[in-house]
């Protein structure tokens, strides 16, 4: 990488010109690829599933994280999938509500930001964890399609997973 | 806001959830604890199969609707499972997932039932249950991966598993120590499963050829097949299984003590990704196999042949000139008698990435050896030469300055050595583990200069021993001052044994000492001194602070009746009590190790410490009539580090 931060135009989905470090960009492995692919024209580079506010919103996390190594190899990842500890920055970040939270996950998947998504992803975990369904549906406002019957069968077909 | 095409999109992601769901993360596999779970790239599993459906897609314009009430229903499946993979070390919480709505159900049942709970007969009962249920909700037999049985051991039965024949989706069975098992409830099992990659079956003595010709006839993309102590396997079974099963990659064949080289050269020849194979106490085995093994597999990293008594140098011997195997990290040779100078040379020449070497009990070794083993400079890390009693000082020392990369290192009965040996050994800068067990000559010139502060590269800062493991026992010159001056100086120790040694067999050292095994007899505890864990802390505390009081006590007349309170009774006048008590050094506390050490000269008055009055030389000759051996400690796990 080098020293002089050189700057690159993202074109959201609602079509808003985004001046952003190169550096930043490129923790997006999409972007990477496309910078790469097309080589670097000058021409903005149209990010077609994710608005203005999400984007900017995700190049928030981009710039706070440009100095991360990258991810490895798989087995780094692999570890990182099974805990739920999320760092202090990175929660408060995702102190948004839960339109938000999604767009930026959904986001992280389509630019292929791992570790962005990872966040994600634990957020929602630790969102779920520890709570009843009825609870689960009230956090998400799901709404519940069994009916007594097939909820019961479910419950009664998963009992080993009960707490022990 | 989202566009109504990228909706639909997404809202196709959703229908074809179980599609996506087979490119899903796995749930970890790490929480098994079978040898062949350690190894990621094993297996391509997935989650998935046939999970019933009894809903029809919501129309685009309802799904609409649901997002905009609940947005995380605009995650497509394999984002939903994504997160669900977070709960997965937690039944508990999947299971309330599952119960949330039918598109959670579908998404979490695979991750819920991959690796279903039957540590516990409870948990058993009901996962044998749901999978024996005719109209269950979902088809769970379908969607077991991995059955681990190794919780309830002996008091797993054939009627046990038999419930389990319908999972022939069941990528890695574990059934460590289900001693009572038979073919009868293991055949069924493996039956038609074509998609089995690793199989466990340690210690399942009543398991024959006719079960593992099920494995040869329907798991042909096994990987790994641990069979350790199912002594009626024989060549029959494992040569169709060689046969049909190309792709395996780890082996453990320990204790099949029927198996020849009829069997292991059909593996040799068929199967060309072998990564570890181990056959310890296979002793049967004889060279052609091993050759075959080695030249046969150029992806080899591991290869145990421990106890395999008929292998001579002919087996290394055999390989092709200046064929060289750079993939062999591991090679263990403990008590194969047979092997010479010879075979150990051309080994090494063969093998120059070698980085555990174990030649315990290869007793016909010599410094020759030794120096052809320098040849794998800084690869090696790990060598074993305990019992190679002919070894000297000479090959010690050269093998040191050759390879200074050493972290664990045993010379057990290497009665030739003397503390030359050991003040070499010492400058090993990543030295974790010594074995010098029965090294009888040593003195605490030697324990002195494993306690020395290491120089950190050239001119750089003086760093503490890295030492953690040291095993001293019968090496009965030694006395306490050495073994404090090593306590100080490693802050890292957890394990020192002293059994044997005479100078600790005292009530309020043994104190610390840990419990001796159940299986030893009256001798044996009575000289057993072991300090591990916290014990090693103690023992250091309670020296430094004997060597406090009697500080004070010699300086002080009036600390009379408080100091030494283990020594023999105080002579009048107090000042002249040098070697009388264990620790009444005055000039032996923290300061002395830093600057004394080096000089290489024990204290003057260590010997009379470590003789306090007892008949030495009489405990020395009980000793060894019975001798203890420690080898137990040594080949312990660590030895195996995975990765490079």
């Amino acid at each position: 990488m080098s020293a002089t931060s050189q700057t690159i135009i993202l074109n959201s989905s609602d079509g808003v010109d985004i001046p952003v470090d190169k550096e930043v960009a490129t923790r997006s492995v999409l972007i990477r690829n496309l910078l790469e692919d097309l080589g670097d024209t000058g021409e903005p580079i149209p990010i077609l599933n994710v608005n203005e506010a999400v984007l900017k919103k995700v190049l928030e996390w981009c710039e706070q994280h440009k100095k991360d190594p990258p991810a490895t190899n798989e087995d780094d990842s692999d570890s990182r999938k099974k805990t739920t500890d999320i760092d202090e920055w990175d929660q408060k970040f995702m102190q948004v509500d839960q339109e938000m939270l999604f767009e930026i996950i959904l986001a992280a998947n389509y630019l292929d930001i791992k570790a962005l998504l990872d966040v994600g992803c634990k957020t929602v975990a630790n969102m779920i964890k520890g709570k009843s369904p009825e609870e689960i549906r009230k956090t998400f406002n799901i709404q519940n399609d069994f009916t007594p019957d097939e909820e019961d069968q479910i419950r009664r077909e998963n009992e080993w997973a009960e707490d022990r | 806001m989202v566009s109504r095409s990228r909706r639909e999109q997404r809202m196709s992601h959703v229908s074809d959830s179980e599609s996506s769901a087979s490119t899903s993360p796995e749930r970890g596999q790490d929480d098994d604890n079978d040898s062949f779970m350690l190894h990621p790239n094993d297996s391509q599993s997935s989650l998935g199969g046939s999970i019933s459906r009894d809903i029809s897609p919501d129309s685009v314009r309802d799904f609409g609707e649901r997002c905009r009430r609940s947005p995380i229903c605009r995650l497509p499946a394999e984002l939903l499972i994504a997160i669900f993979t977070r709960l997965s070390t937690s039944p508990a919480d999947l299971r309330s997932c599952m119960l949330v709505s039918k598109d959670w159900a579908r998404n979490a049942v695979g991750l819920l039932w991959l690796r279903p709970h039957t540590d516990n007969w409870q948990g058993l009962h009901n996962v044998t249950r749901s999978i024996r249920a005719v109209d269950s909700y979902f088809a769970y037999h379908d969607l077991i991966k991995r059955l681990n049985l190794t919780q309830l051991g002996n008091q797993v039965s054939d009627g046990t598993i038999l419930p389990f024949s319908g999972c022939k989706r069941i990528e890695r069975l574990t059934l460590t120590n289900c001693s009572k098992l038979t073919d009868l409830g293991l055949a069924p099992l493996l039956d038609g499963n074509r998609n089995l990659l690793a199989l466990d079956i340690t210690g399942l003595e009543h398991i024959t050829d006719k079960t593992m010709k099920k494995v040869a006839q329907h798991c042909l993309r096994l990987q790994g097949l641990n069979v350790t102590n199912c002594r009626k396997i024989t060549d029959d079974s494992l040569e169709a299984v060689a046969k049909s099963c190309k792709h395996v990659k780890r082996l453990k064949f320990n204790g099949c003590t029927q198996l020849t080289d009829k069997s292991i050269m059909t593996f040799a020849d068929n199967c060309h990704s072998i990564l570890e194979i181990d056959l310890h106490d296979c002793r049967s085995l004889e060279d052609e196999s091993v050759t075959a093994l080695i030249d046969g597999g150029r992806q080899l990293r591991e290869l145990r042949l421990q106890h395999c008594g008929r292998i001579t140098d002919n087996a290394f011997l055999q390989l092709p000139q200046d064929a060289t195997y750079e993939s062999l990290r591991i090679l263990d040779l403990t008590d194969c008698g047979e092997l010479q100078d010879a075979g150990v040379q051309k080994i090494i020449t063969a093998a120059p990435r070698l980085r555990n070497l174990v030649l315990a009990k290869c007793r016909q070794i010599t410094d020759r050896a030794v120096m052809s083993i320098t040849k794998l400079g800084k690869n090696l890390h790990y060598i074993h030469l305990g019992h190679c009693a002919r070894i000297t000082d000479v090959g010690v020392t050269q093998l040191v300055k050759l390879c200074n990369r050493i972290r664990y290192i045993d010379l057990a009965c290497c009665q030739n050595l003397t503390d030359m040996s050991v003040q070499q050994l010492a400058a090993l800068p990543k030295l974790k583990r010594i074995g010098l067990v029965k090294c009888g000559s040593i003195t605490d010139r030697s324990i002195l200069a494993l306690a020395k502060p290491k120089q950190a590269g050239q001119g750089g800062p003086l760093q503490p021993s890295s030492l953690e493991r040291v095993h001293l026992s019968y090496c009965t010159l030694l006395s306490l001052d050495g073994i404090h001056a090593l306590l100080n100086n490693c802050p890292r120790l957890t394990h020192l044994s002293l059994t044997g040694v005479q100078a600790f067999l005292r009530e309020e050292l043994i104190h610390f000492c840990r419990e001796a095994p159940a299986e030893f007899n009256d001798h044996q505890r009575d000289v057993f001194c072991v300090f591990s864990g916290p014990g090693v802390g103690r023992l250091r505390a309670y020296l430094n602070e004997e060597a406090t009081a009697s500080n004070a006590y010699d300086g002080e007349t009036t600390m009379f009746d408080d100091g030494g309170e283990d020594g023999p009774d105080p002579p009048i006048g107090g000042g002249v009590m040098l070697g009388d008590g264990a620790a009444d050094h005055p000039d032996h506390q923290f300061g002395y190790h830093g600057v004394a050490i080096g000089d290489g000269h024990p204290h003057p008055h260590s010997q009379a410490q470590a003789q306090g009055g007892v008949n030495v030389n009489g405990l020395m000759g009980a000793m060894g009539a019975t001798a203890i051996d420690e080898d137990e400690e040594f080949g312990e796990g660590s030895e195996i580090m995975a990765g490079d």
